[in-house]
């Protein structure tokens, strides 16, 4: 069997999408990775699932991926939906308990999944490089049952303490740090996807744990793009690669322009090897 | 109701009472023609200093044509709620129009360089707290309580308070109500007293339009008070809340309005290039400060062919019609 090669969002996008239940629901980022994730699990293993967008539609069955841009018809990313809804609509479903998972993508998260979307270098009053600000990624972090993150295995994006919160992961990592700050019970981040490993969190301590490594990276080679020690769980499992099926959707019907799945490097596995 | 810990954002002091005298002084419940061009909506609502809102954002039913008329009328030091939006500051900061901004999220071009050169103020929120403040200004309230913002840098920097539940006796969050001077919302349908519809995914329309003590409506149609009392299910936005109709067919371009046409691509793609490239002084130029009004850019600088093809590349039709 030859081998396979794909992107570092390619490879995001199919773990994550691996993540999908059929039977769970999710408040996704409007664009990008996080709605491509979403997309390519319906198309594959979970067809009927419940998914929102913060502009209140409810379980599209979208055209292409590109919700805020399209390139064809205005309406694709919303057509077939269950409900045209309202903003604060999302808000009050998922503040009553409604909303399983949020899929968020950052500039930065640290070891207590808190992550940061607003500025990068200097400080709030005089930011380096500004960026868009929290969006809707700070009631999804807040008020879903669980977070999945979508972060790029960068030492410069897995960080000791972000330098902002945005929105909110297990804050300090103090117990019950987030209810005490007024968040609903039970609630906090859940994975971690980057490139080459998927992350936990540890119960006890709400520390990032590293549970798989992808069959292209090495432990080193994971530590070595982190700003801090993650706990490491044992043993560590291995994170399935892509399959064709899901790349071949991908590339020829989710986002036939390439815009997003083509971004970072390239990866290249051979299973016989 | 013990507050265990306060944001240090700036934010306006809610007042309900003041919105309620406006309204009762201001507010006309007579059934009368507020149809008027975008020039005199904009001379007559929008003053220096306002507080300013809109629904949608310029890709999508956004009021894109009375931006336009906001910034080809120099209005200055504008407060702007930036909600779901992408060039939408960005054209405001490039028509030095704006002091300051409550962010929820924005696409990061001019916006940012702004901010980092500190030519703008800012305060942080999120897009569904934006909503969120618009709905209690909406519901006559001075703040409602929220699961989310607690614990993070935006509650930091933002006008949230941590407070203590009384009936509880646990930890929430309140924000402060947000009524806006100023609200533009652009709909499919409105007839000449304000009485408007807006089809597709919603975001904010009723609560950006209701918090307001001036709103001003565009509209891709107008439609007769019958046809509205035929449907009265359809109506968003009734006429009370509104302060003038602008009759505005295409009042979203270059942005999209999906049933009717699609974004001119090549036109966003020009916005976009010229927000990072910081040469939106001059693509205003071209598209805003050159021409008398909307109709005359439109017909001179798009043309119908170019709109005729917008609404064919539009081929949903499904649930953007009465």
């Amino acid at each position: 069997m030859s081998g396979i090669s794909f992107t570092q969002a390619e490879y995001i996008i199919c773990a994550v999408a691996n993540l999908i239940e059929h039977d769970k629901s999710y408040w996704v980022a409007i664009g990008g990775q996080p709605l491509m994730s979403v997309m390519l699990a319906r198309r594959l293993h979970a067809p009927d699932v419940c998914f929102v967008v913060e502009d209140g539609t409810v379980s599209p069955q979208p055209t292409t991926a590109s919700a805020l841009i399209p390139p064809d018809a205005a309406g694709a990313p919303y057509y077939r939906a269950i409900a045209w809804k309202d903003m604060n609509t999302m808000s009050f479903n998922c503040a009553m308990g409604y909303y399983d998972y949020g899929v968020l993508d950052c500039l930065e998260v640290d070891m207590y999944g808190n992550i940061n979307s607003s500025f990068l270098g200097g400080d709030w009053e005089h930011p380096q490089r500004r960026f868009g600000g929290a969006g809707g990624a700070n009631e999804i972090a807040s008020m879903c049952w669980r977070t999945i993150i979508l972060a790029e295995q960068e030492k410069r994006r897995y960080r000791k303490r972000v330098q902002f919160i945005t929105s909110p992961g297990y804050l300090d990592g103090s117990p019950e740090a987030r209810e005490r700050a007024g968040l609903p019970v039970g609630t906090g981040p859940y994975r971690v996807v980057s490139d080459m490993a998927t992350f936990g969190f540890d119960e006890e301590t709400k520390r990032m744990k590293l549970l798989a490594l992808t069959p292209w990276a090495t432990l080193d080679e994971v530590l070595q793009e982190m700003d801090f020690e993650p706990l490491i769980a044992e043993p560590l499992e291995q994170a399935p690669p892509p399959t064709e099926e899901q790349l071949t959707i991908l590339r020829s019907e989710i986002d036939p322009s390439g815009r997003s799945i083509g971004r970072g490097k390239w990866f290249e596995y051979d299973p016989g090897k | 109701m013990e507050v265990l810990a306060s944001g240090t954002g700036s934010y306006r002091m809610p007042d309900p009472d003041g919105h309620r005298e406006w309204v009762r002084t201001h507010k006309s419940r007579e059934l009368k023609s507020k149809v008027m061009s975008a020039r005199e909506a904009v001379e007559r609502f929008v003053g220096d200093g306002d507080y300013l809102g809109y629904d949608l954002c310029m890709v999508r039913r956004g009021p894109v044509a009375l931006y336009r008329e906001i910034i080809r009328q120099r209005k200055r030091n504008l407060w702007l709620a930036v909600r779901f939006s992408l060039l939408d500051p960005a054209l405001f900061i490039a028509g030095e129009c704006v002091e300051g901004i409550d962010i929820g999220w924005f696409s990061p071009g001019t916006t940012s360089r702004a901010i980092e050169q500190g030519k703008i103020k800012y305060s942080e929120w999120s897009n569904s707290a934006m909503v969120y403040r618009q709905l209690a200004g909406a519901m006559g309230l001075p703040f409602l309580p929220l699961r989310y913002l607690g614990g993070s840098d935006v509650f930091q920097r933002s006008g949230t308070k941590l407070v203590r539940d009384p009936y509880t006796s646990k930890e929430i969050c309140i924000i402060p109500a947000l009524n806006l001077d100023v609200a533009l919302v652009h709909v499919y349908q409105c007839d000449e007293y304000g009485n408007a519809r807006v089809f597709g995914p919603g975001l904010s329309p009723m609560e950006t339009a209701s918090c307001a003590r001036k709103l001003i409506i565009s509209t891709e149609e107008i439609v007769s008070n019958e046809e509205i009392r035929r449907q009265p299910h359809l109506t968003t936005i009734p006429y009370y809340m509104v302060d003038a109709v602008v009759h505005a067919p295409f009042g979203s371009y270059p942005g999209s309005m999906p049933g009717l046409y699609g974004i001119d691509t090549d036109a966003i793609a020009e916005t976009a290039v010229a927000d990072r490239a910081g040469t939106l002084g001059e693509y205003l130029e071209k598209w805003v400060y050159g021409f008398e009004s909307d109709e005359e850019m439109l017909d001179k600088l798009v043309g119908a062919k170019k709109l005729i093809a917008l609404q064919r590349k539009e081929t949903i039709k499904e649930g953007y019609q009465a």
